[in-house]
Protein backbone atom coordinates (compact mmCIF):
# COMPACT_ATOMS: atom_id res chain seq x y z
CA UNK A 1 0.00 0.00 0.00
CA UNK A 2 2.50 2.51 0.72
CA UNK A 3 4.84 1.55 -2.33
CA UNK A 4 1.95 1.80 -3.82
CA UNK A 5 1.60 5.57 -2.95
CA UNK A 6 5.29 6.10 -2.96
CA UNK A 7 4.78 5.28 -7.01
CA UNK A 8 2.07 7.53 -6.74
CA UNK A 9 3.85 10.04 -5.60
CA UNK A 10 6.93 9.76 -7.60
CA UNK A 11 4.58 10.04 -10.98
CA UNK A 12 2.69 12.84 -10.10
CA UNK A 13 6.17 14.53 -9.56
CA UNK A 14 7.75 13.54 -12.57
CA UNK A 15 4.64 14.26 -14.45
CA UNK A 16 4.88 18.40 -13.12
CA UNK A 17 8.33 18.70 -13.72
CA UNK A 18 7.95 17.45 -16.99
CA UNK A 19 4.97 19.53 -17.36
CA UNK A 20 6.83 22.46 -16.18
CA UNK A 21 10.14 21.87 -18.02
CA UNK A 22 8.11 21.30 -21.45
CA UNK A 23 5.82 24.62 -20.56
CA UNK A 24 9.32 26.42 -20.17
CA UNK A 25 10.74 25.16 -23.25
CA UNK A 26 7.86 25.20 -25.67
CA UNK A 27 7.11 29.11 -24.05
CA UNK A 28 10.41 29.82 -24.84
CA UNK A 29 11.05 28.57 -28.05
CA UNK A 30 7.27 29.61 -29.72
CA UNK A 31 6.46 33.05 -31.46
CA UNK A 32 4.03 35.17 -29.52
CA UNK A 33 1.20 33.70 -31.82
CA UNK A 34 2.19 30.37 -30.73
CA UNK A 35 -0.10 27.89 -28.93
CA UNK A 36 1.15 28.47 -25.52
CA UNK A 37 0.91 32.25 -25.71
CA UNK A 38 -2.35 32.12 -27.38
CA UNK A 39 -3.77 29.39 -24.75
CA UNK A 40 -2.20 32.43 -21.78
CA UNK A 41 -4.02 34.96 -23.40
CA UNK A 42 -6.93 32.57 -23.22
CA UNK A 43 -6.95 31.86 -19.85
CA UNK A 44 -5.92 35.48 -18.47
CA UNK A 45 -8.89 36.59 -20.75
CA UNK A 46 -11.66 34.68 -19.06
CA UNK A 47 -10.07 35.15 -16.06
CA UNK A 48 -9.67 39.09 -16.77
CA UNK A 49 -13.42 39.85 -15.43
CA UNK A 50 -12.89 38.15 -12.23
CA UNK A 51 -9.97 39.18 -11.59
CA UNK A 52 -11.06 43.46 -12.73
CA UNK A 53 -13.85 42.20 -10.00
CA UNK A 54 -11.36 41.35 -7.30
CA UNK A 55 -9.03 44.14 -7.74
CA UNK A 56 -11.92 46.67 -7.41
CA UNK A 57 -13.34 44.92 -4.46
CA UNK A 58 -9.93 44.55 -2.85
CA UNK A 59 -9.12 48.59 -3.45
CA UNK A 60 -10.03 49.04 0.45
CA UNK A 61 -8.43 46.33 1.92
CA UNK A 62 -5.12 47.48 -0.86
CA UNK A 63 -5.43 50.86 0.69
CA UNK A 64 -6.20 50.29 4.09
CA UNK A 65 -3.24 47.41 4.08
CA UNK A 66 -1.24 50.69 2.11
CA UNK A 67 -1.69 53.01 4.23
CA UNK A 68 0.01 51.34 7.11
CA UNK A 69 2.88 51.26 5.18
CA UNK A 70 2.63 55.16 4.02
CA UNK A 71 2.37 56.03 7.59
CA UNK A 72 5.55 53.98 8.83
CA UNK A 73 7.65 54.93 5.71
CA UNK A 74 6.43 58.91 6.29
CA UNK A 75 7.10 58.44 9.48
CA UNK A 76 11.04 56.87 8.70
CA UNK A 77 11.23 59.66 6.37
CA UNK A 78 10.44 62.32 8.96
CA UNK A 79 12.88 60.89 11.25
CA UNK A 80 15.50 60.87 8.34
CA UNK A 81 14.66 64.36 7.56
CA UNK A 82 15.12 65.50 11.27
CA UNK A 83 18.46 63.98 11.10
CA UNK A 84 18.98 65.63 7.55
CA UNK A 85 18.26 68.78 8.70
CA UNK A 86 20.03 68.67 12.64
CA UNK A 87 23.37 67.65 10.08
CA UNK A 88 22.88 70.45 7.97
CA UNK A 89 22.46 72.88 10.91
CA UNK A 90 25.65 71.37 12.26
CA UNK A 91 27.37 72.01 8.93
CA UNK A 92 25.80 75.75 8.82
CA UNK A 93 26.96 76.72 12.46
CA UNK A 94 30.38 75.38 11.79
CA UNK A 95 30.72 76.95 7.92
CA UNK A 96 29.32 80.72 10.22
CA UNK A 97 31.78 80.04 12.55
CA UNK A 98 34.72 79.41 10.34
CA UNK A 99 33.40 82.72 8.79
CA UNK A 100 32.93 84.64 11.92
CA UNK A 101 36.83 83.59 13.04
CA UNK A 102 38.22 84.72 9.72
CA UNK A 103 36.43 87.53 9.51
CA UNK A 104 37.36 88.37 13.35
CA UNK A 105 40.82 86.89 12.41
CA UNK A 106 41.10 89.38 9.45
CA UNK A 107 40.06 92.72 11.83
CA UNK A 108 42.58 91.60 14.33
CA UNK A 109 45.69 91.45 11.40
CA UNK A 110 44.30 94.70 10.02
CA UNK A 111 43.90 96.15 13.61
CA UNK A 112 47.78 95.59 14.55
CA UNK A 113 48.87 95.27 11.51
CA UNK A 114 48.30 98.89 10.86
CA UNK A 115 51.33 100.83 12.95
CA UNK A 116 49.67 99.58 16.50
CA UNK A 117 52.39 97.13 17.63
CA UNK A 118 55.49 99.69 19.01
CA UNK A 119 58.88 98.79 17.65
CA UNK A 120 60.92 95.85 19.62
CA UNK A 121 57.32 93.95 20.00
CA UNK A 122 54.90 91.51 17.82
CA UNK A 123 51.57 90.05 17.74
CA UNK A 124 51.35 86.79 19.13
CA UNK A 125 47.78 85.38 17.75
CA UNK A 126 45.91 83.38 20.14
CA UNK A 127 42.36 81.77 20.48
CA UNK A 128 40.18 82.26 23.57
CA UNK A 129 39.68 78.90 25.63
CA UNK A 130 38.10 79.99 28.28
CA UNK A 131 35.58 82.90 29.58
CA UNK A 132 35.45 83.65 33.61
CA UNK A 133 32.16 82.59 34.29
CA UNK A 134 30.74 85.57 36.14
CA UNK A 135 28.50 88.10 34.73
CA UNK A 136 31.15 90.92 35.31
CA UNK A 137 33.06 88.98 31.64
CA UNK A 138 36.41 89.91 33.99
CA UNK A 139 39.01 87.47 32.62
CA UNK A 140 39.67 84.77 29.64
CA UNK A 141 41.81 82.29 29.06
CA UNK A 142 43.91 82.09 25.71
CA UNK A 143 45.79 79.21 24.57
CA UNK A 144 49.02 80.95 24.68
CA UNK A 145 51.98 81.50 27.00
CA UNK A 146 55.30 81.66 27.69
CA UNK A 147 56.54 79.77 25.26
CA UNK A 148 55.21 81.87 22.83
CA UNK A 149 56.37 84.90 24.45
CA UNK A 150 53.65 86.26 26.27
CA UNK A 151 54.41 87.79 29.14
CA UNK A 152 52.17 89.31 32.40
CA UNK A 153 51.26 93.31 31.72
CA UNK A 154 51.22 92.18 28.44
CA UNK A 155 48.51 93.72 26.36
CA UNK A 156 45.81 91.96 24.68
CA UNK A 157 43.90 93.24 21.68
CA UNK A 158 40.78 91.70 20.31
CA UNK A 159 39.48 91.87 16.74
CA UNK A 160 37.79 95.77 16.91
CA UNK A 161 39.94 97.31 20.08
CA UNK A 162 41.65 96.46 23.21
CA UNK A 163 40.66 93.74 24.82
CA UNK A 164 42.66 93.73 28.59
CA UNK A 165 46.22 92.90 29.69
CA UNK A 166 47.74 89.81 30.46
CA UNK A 167 46.96 89.26 34.31
CA UNK A 168 48.71 85.76 34.68
CA UNK A 169 50.57 83.25 32.76
CA UNK A 170 51.53 79.32 32.82
CA UNK A 171 53.88 77.67 29.97
CA UNK A 172 50.92 77.02 27.64
CA UNK A 173 48.10 79.51 28.75
CA UNK A 174 48.08 83.08 29.88
CA UNK A 175 44.81 84.98 31.64
CA UNK A 176 43.90 88.26 30.60
CA UNK A 177 41.93 90.67 32.59
CA UNK A 178 39.62 91.84 30.64
CA UNK A 179 38.75 96.04 30.25
CA UNK A 180 35.56 95.42 32.06
CA UNK A 181 37.51 93.88 34.88
CA UNK A 182 36.52 96.17 38.10
CA UNK A 183 39.72 96.54 38.91
CA UNK A 184 41.02 97.50 35.46
CA UNK A 185 42.09 101.34 34.27
CA UNK A 186 43.68 102.57 31.16
CA UNK A 187 44.38 105.29 29.84
CA UNK A 188 42.83 106.77 27.33
CA UNK A 189 42.88 109.65 24.72
CA UNK A 190 39.79 111.30 23.22
CA UNK A 191 40.58 111.77 19.34
CA UNK A 192 40.78 114.28 17.44
CA UNK A 193 41.17 117.08 20.24
CA UNK A 194 43.76 114.99 22.45
CA UNK A 195 41.67 115.47 26.06
CA UNK A 196 42.94 112.53 28.04
CA UNK A 197 40.88 110.72 31.01
CA UNK A 198 41.40 107.14 32.60
CA UNK A 199 38.78 104.45 31.18
CA UNK A 200 37.17 102.41 33.63
CA UNK A 201 34.57 99.55 33.88
CA UNK A 202 30.83 100.48 34.14
CA UNK A 203 30.55 97.08 36.60
CA UNK A 204 27.56 94.63 35.31
CA UNK A 205 27.61 95.96 31.84
CA UNK A 206 30.46 94.52 29.49
CA UNK A 207 29.85 96.75 26.63
CA UNK A 208 29.70 99.78 28.39
CA UNK A 209 32.78 101.94 29.73
CA UNK A 210 33.29 105.40 31.41
CA UNK A 211 36.21 107.86 30.63
CA UNK A 212 36.82 109.62 34.19
CA UNK A 213 38.84 111.94 35.10
CA UNK A 214 38.54 114.22 31.96
CA UNK A 215 38.94 117.88 32.80
CA UNK A 216 35.43 120.26 32.67
CA UNK A 217 36.98 123.01 30.28
CA UNK A 218 37.23 119.91 27.58
CA UNK A 219 34.74 119.72 24.78
CA UNK A 220 33.50 115.96 24.73
CA UNK A 221 30.80 115.04 22.11
CA UNK A 222 28.93 111.80 21.07
CA UNK A 223 30.62 109.82 18.73
CA UNK A 224 33.88 110.78 19.32
CA UNK A 225 36.60 107.87 19.18
CA UNK A 226 38.68 106.95 22.66
CA UNK A 227 42.19 105.74 22.10
CA UNK A 228 44.49 104.63 24.57
CA UNK A 229 47.24 107.18 25.44
CA UNK A 230 50.32 105.09 25.66
CA UNK A 231 52.36 107.33 27.79
CA UNK A 232 55.87 106.97 28.96
CA UNK A 233 57.49 108.84 32.43
CA UNK A 234 60.66 108.44 34.24
CA UNK A 235 59.12 106.47 36.31
CA UNK A 236 56.09 104.87 34.91
CA UNK A 237 55.30 103.71 31.88
CA UNK A 238 51.66 102.64 30.16
CA UNK A 239 51.38 99.10 29.60
CA UNK A 240 49.79 99.66 26.52
CA UNK A 241 51.16 101.27 23.56
CA UNK A 242 49.42 103.87 21.93
CA UNK A 243 46.94 104.57 19.81
CA UNK A 244 44.46 100.76 20.54
CA UNK A 245 40.84 102.00 19.67
CA UNK A 246 38.82 101.34 22.96
CA UNK A 247 35.64 102.81 22.24
CA UNK A 248 32.92 105.43 20.95
CA UNK A 249 31.47 107.85 23.12
CA UNK A 250 28.17 107.98 23.56
CA UNK A 251 27.45 110.04 25.83
CA UNK A 252 28.65 113.01 28.03
CA UNK A 253 27.28 114.74 31.21
CA UNK A 254 28.72 117.82 33.34
CA UNK A 255 27.90 117.61 36.77
CA UNK A 256 27.11 120.70 38.74
CA UNK A 257 30.16 121.14 41.49
CA UNK A 258 32.00 118.45 39.76
CA UNK A 259 35.50 118.88 38.81
CA UNK A 260 35.90 116.60 35.91
CA UNK A 261 33.40 115.18 33.21
CA UNK A 262 32.02 111.74 33.78
CA UNK A 263 32.10 110.37 29.88
CA UNK A 264 30.34 107.20 28.79
CA UNK A 265 31.47 105.05 25.77
CA UNK A 266 30.96 102.19 23.63
CA UNK A 267 33.61 99.43 24.06
CA UNK A 268 34.89 98.29 20.33
CA UNK A 269 35.52 94.62 21.08
CA UNK A 270 33.00 92.27 21.47
CA UNK A 271 33.87 91.29 24.98
CA UNK A 272 31.69 88.94 25.51
CA UNK A 273 31.90 87.05 22.31
CA UNK A 274 35.92 87.67 20.77
CA UNK A 275 36.88 84.18 19.89
CA UNK A 276 40.60 85.33 19.02
CA UNK A 277 42.91 87.99 20.63
CA UNK A 278 46.53 89.27 20.03
CA UNK A 279 49.07 89.29 22.78
CA UNK A 280 51.84 92.13 22.28
CA UNK A 281 54.59 90.45 23.05
CA UNK A 282 58.32 91.55 22.91
CA UNK A 283 60.34 90.04 20.25
CA UNK B 1 -7.30 13.58 2.44
CA UNK B 2 -10.73 12.61 1.31
CA UNK B 3 -11.46 13.54 -2.28
CA UNK B 4 -15.16 13.71 -2.83
CA UNK B 5 -16.86 15.95 -5.55
CA UNK B 6 -18.00 18.98 -3.15
CA UNK B 7 -14.14 18.75 -2.34
CA UNK B 8 -13.07 19.03 -5.78
CA UNK B 9 -15.17 22.02 -6.48
CA UNK B 10 -13.97 23.68 -2.88
CA UNK B 11 -10.47 23.04 -3.83
CA UNK B 12 -10.76 24.23 -7.58
CA UNK B 13 -12.24 27.44 -5.77
CA UNK B 14 -9.22 27.74 -3.43
CA UNK B 15 -7.02 27.85 -6.54
CA UNK B 16 -9.27 30.05 -8.63
CA UNK B 17 -9.23 32.38 -5.53
CA UNK B 18 -6.04 32.15 -4.43
CA UNK B 19 -4.05 33.11 -8.00
CA UNK B 20 -6.88 36.19 -8.05
CA UNK B 21 -5.86 37.02 -4.59
CA UNK B 22 -2.34 36.87 -5.35
CA UNK B 23 -2.10 39.04 -8.67
CA UNK B 24 -5.00 41.62 -7.17
CA UNK B 25 -3.73 41.82 -3.58
CA UNK B 26 -0.88 39.92 -2.20
CA UNK B 27 0.99 41.60 -5.42
CA UNK B 28 -0.43 44.79 -5.17
CA UNK B 29 -0.08 46.02 -0.88
CA UNK B 30 3.42 46.76 0.69
CA UNK B 31 4.33 46.52 3.83
CA UNK B 32 7.93 47.29 4.53
CA UNK B 33 9.17 47.92 1.29
CA UNK B 34 7.75 44.60 -0.15
CA UNK B 35 4.79 42.68 -0.92
CA UNK B 36 3.97 39.49 0.84
CA UNK B 37 3.52 36.14 -0.76
CA UNK B 38 0.01 34.83 -0.51
CA UNK B 39 -0.19 32.08 -2.59
CA UNK B 40 3.03 30.39 -1.38
CA UNK B 41 1.40 30.56 2.04
CA UNK B 42 -1.93 28.53 0.83
CA UNK B 43 0.16 25.80 -1.24
CA UNK B 44 2.11 25.05 2.17
CA UNK B 45 -0.39 24.55 3.53
CA UNK B 46 -1.98 22.22 0.98
CA UNK B 47 1.06 20.62 1.59
CA UNK B 48 0.69 20.54 5.06
CA UNK B 49 -2.83 19.25 5.40
CA UNK B 50 -2.56 17.07 2.37
CA UNK B 51 0.67 15.36 1.72
CA UNK B 52 3.18 15.96 -1.33
CA UNK B 53 0.54 15.20 -4.33
CA UNK B 54 -1.84 17.73 -2.83
CA UNK B 55 0.38 20.40 -2.31
CA UNK B 56 2.62 19.39 -5.76
CA UNK B 57 -1.10 19.24 -7.84
CA UNK B 58 -2.06 23.01 -6.02
CA UNK B 59 1.25 24.77 -6.52
CA UNK B 60 1.41 23.96 -10.23
CA UNK B 61 -1.92 24.70 -10.96
CA UNK B 62 -2.03 27.99 -8.88
CA UNK B 63 1.89 28.99 -9.99
CA UNK B 64 0.04 28.19 -13.96
CA UNK B 65 -3.00 30.35 -12.87
CA UNK B 66 -1.05 33.05 -11.90
CA UNK B 67 1.93 32.95 -14.75
CA UNK B 68 -1.25 32.79 -17.02
CA UNK B 69 -2.87 36.10 -15.35
CA UNK B 70 0.39 38.24 -15.17
CA UNK B 71 1.56 37.36 -18.81
CA UNK B 72 5.07 36.15 -17.29
CA UNK B 73 6.90 33.01 -18.81
CA UNK B 74 4.19 30.01 -18.62
CA UNK B 75 5.82 27.68 -16.18
CA UNK B 76 8.17 29.72 -13.68
CA UNK B 77 5.98 30.46 -11.01
CA UNK B 78 4.30 26.82 -11.46
CA UNK B 79 7.20 24.93 -10.70
CA UNK B 80 8.31 27.12 -8.29
CA UNK B 81 5.08 26.17 -6.70
CA UNK B 82 5.03 22.59 -7.42
CA UNK B 83 8.33 22.60 -5.02
CA UNK B 84 6.88 24.55 -2.03
CA UNK B 85 4.23 22.51 -2.39
CA UNK B 86 5.49 19.26 -2.58
CA UNK B 87 8.50 20.22 0.15
CA UNK B 88 6.07 20.88 2.36
CA UNK B 89 4.15 17.91 1.56
CA UNK B 90 7.04 15.33 2.41
CA UNK B 91 7.64 17.85 5.60
CA UNK B 92 3.53 16.63 6.21
CA UNK B 93 4.49 12.58 5.18
CA UNK B 94 7.80 12.26 7.06
CA UNK B 95 7.33 14.79 10.79
CA UNK B 96 3.65 14.81 10.89
CA UNK B 97 1.10 17.83 11.02
CA UNK B 98 2.79 20.49 12.35
CA UNK B 99 1.73 22.40 15.69
CA UNK B 100 0.48 26.02 15.89
CA UNK B 101 3.82 27.14 17.06
CA UNK B 102 5.49 25.35 14.28
CA UNK B 103 3.55 26.91 11.63
CA UNK B 104 4.84 30.65 11.45
CA UNK B 105 8.56 28.91 11.19
CA UNK B 106 7.48 26.67 8.01
CA UNK B 107 5.30 30.06 6.53
CA UNK B 108 9.23 31.96 7.05
CA UNK B 109 11.03 28.91 5.57
CA UNK B 110 8.90 27.64 2.52
CA UNK B 111 8.17 31.86 1.66
CA UNK B 112 12.01 31.77 1.07
CA UNK B 113 12.15 28.66 -0.15
CA UNK B 114 9.44 29.99 -2.77
CA UNK B 115 11.83 32.41 -3.74
CA UNK B 116 14.76 30.75 -4.17
CA UNK B 117 13.49 28.38 -6.19
CA UNK B 118 11.40 31.10 -8.78
CA UNK B 119 14.96 32.68 -8.32
CA UNK B 120 16.65 29.54 -9.89
CA UNK B 121 13.93 29.22 -11.98
CA UNK B 122 14.67 32.64 -13.86
CA UNK B 123 18.14 32.67 -13.75
CA UNK B 124 17.81 29.38 -15.28
CA UNK B 125 15.78 30.55 -18.52
CA UNK B 126 18.49 33.57 -18.86
CA UNK B 127 17.77 36.36 -16.20
CA UNK B 128 20.51 37.91 -15.79
CA UNK B 129 20.12 39.55 -12.55
CA UNK B 130 22.77 40.43 -9.69
CA UNK B 131 21.82 39.20 -6.14
CA UNK B 132 22.18 42.87 -4.40
CA UNK B 133 21.69 43.81 -0.94
CA UNK B 134 18.00 44.80 -1.44
CA UNK B 135 17.31 41.49 -3.12
CA UNK B 136 18.13 40.13 -0.08
CA UNK B 137 16.79 42.20 2.32
CA UNK B 138 13.68 42.55 0.06
CA UNK B 139 13.60 38.18 0.12
CA UNK B 140 14.17 38.39 4.47
CA UNK B 141 11.10 40.79 4.57
CA UNK B 142 9.30 38.77 2.27
CA UNK B 143 9.89 35.69 4.60
CA UNK B 144 9.17 37.20 8.16
CA UNK B 145 5.71 38.54 6.62
CA UNK B 146 5.33 35.09 5.55
CA UNK B 147 5.68 33.44 8.84
CA UNK B 148 3.04 36.88 10.20
CA UNK B 149 0.24 35.32 7.67
CA UNK B 150 1.39 31.66 7.94
CA UNK B 151 -0.99 30.81 11.06
CA UNK B 152 -3.91 32.80 9.43
CA UNK B 153 -3.50 31.67 6.22
CA UNK B 154 -3.11 28.14 7.35
CA UNK B 155 -6.18 28.56 9.80
CA UNK B 156 -8.61 29.42 6.65
CA UNK B 157 -7.56 26.73 4.36
CA UNK B 158 -8.14 24.10 7.23
CA UNK B 159 -11.20 25.70 7.42
CA UNK B 160 -12.46 25.17 3.98
CA UNK B 161 -11.36 21.70 3.63
CA UNK B 162 -11.79 20.41 7.08
CA UNK B 163 -14.67 17.81 5.36
CA UNK B 164 -12.10 16.45 3.44
CA UNK B 165 -9.01 16.02 6.51
CA UNK B 166 -9.32 12.79 7.83
CA UNK B 167 -8.34 14.04 11.51
CA UNK B 168 -10.23 17.08 11.68
CA UNK B 169 -13.23 14.49 11.64
CA UNK B 170 -15.31 13.59 14.58
CA UNK B 171 -13.36 10.78 16.00
CA UNK B 172 -10.83 11.27 13.34
CA UNK B 173 -6.99 10.37 14.47
CA UNK B 174 -4.43 12.80 14.18
CA UNK B 175 -1.76 11.31 11.22
CA UNK B 176 0.95 9.10 11.80
CA UNK B 177 4.16 9.43 9.61
CA UNK B 178 3.95 6.62 6.98
CA UNK B 179 6.50 4.29 7.80
CA UNK B 180 5.18 4.04 11.51
CA UNK B 181 1.33 3.16 9.88
CA UNK B 182 3.43 0.60 7.55
CA UNK B 183 5.47 -1.41 10.54
CA UNK B 184 2.01 -1.81 12.22
CA UNK B 185 1.06 -3.85 8.93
Amino acid sequence: MYRKQVRRRRAVLLLLVVASLTLLSLYFRESEAGPMHRAQRGVATVLGPFAEAADRALKPARDFVNWFDDTFEARGENEQLREQVAELRDELSRAQTQAGQADELGRLASLTGGGLVPPGFEAVTARVVGRSPTVWYSTITIDKGTSAGVRVDAPAIAADGLAGRVSAVTKGTAQVKLITDPTSSVTGRVLPEGSVGVVEPDVGDPQNLFLNYVQRGEEIAEGQNVVTAGFAGDALDSLFPPGIPVGRITDSSLEQQQAYQRVELRAYADLRDMQFVQVLVEK
Amino acid sequence: MILTPQIWVRLVALVLLTALLQVTFFARVELFGTSPDGAVLVVMTLGLLGGSVSGAVGGFSIGLLVDCLLMQTLGAFAASQMAVGYVAGRYRESVGRPTRGAVPLLGGVFTLLGLLAFAAIQVGTGIDADVSPLVVRDALIKSLLGALLALPVFQLVRLVLRPALVEDRPGGRRPVAPRAADSRG
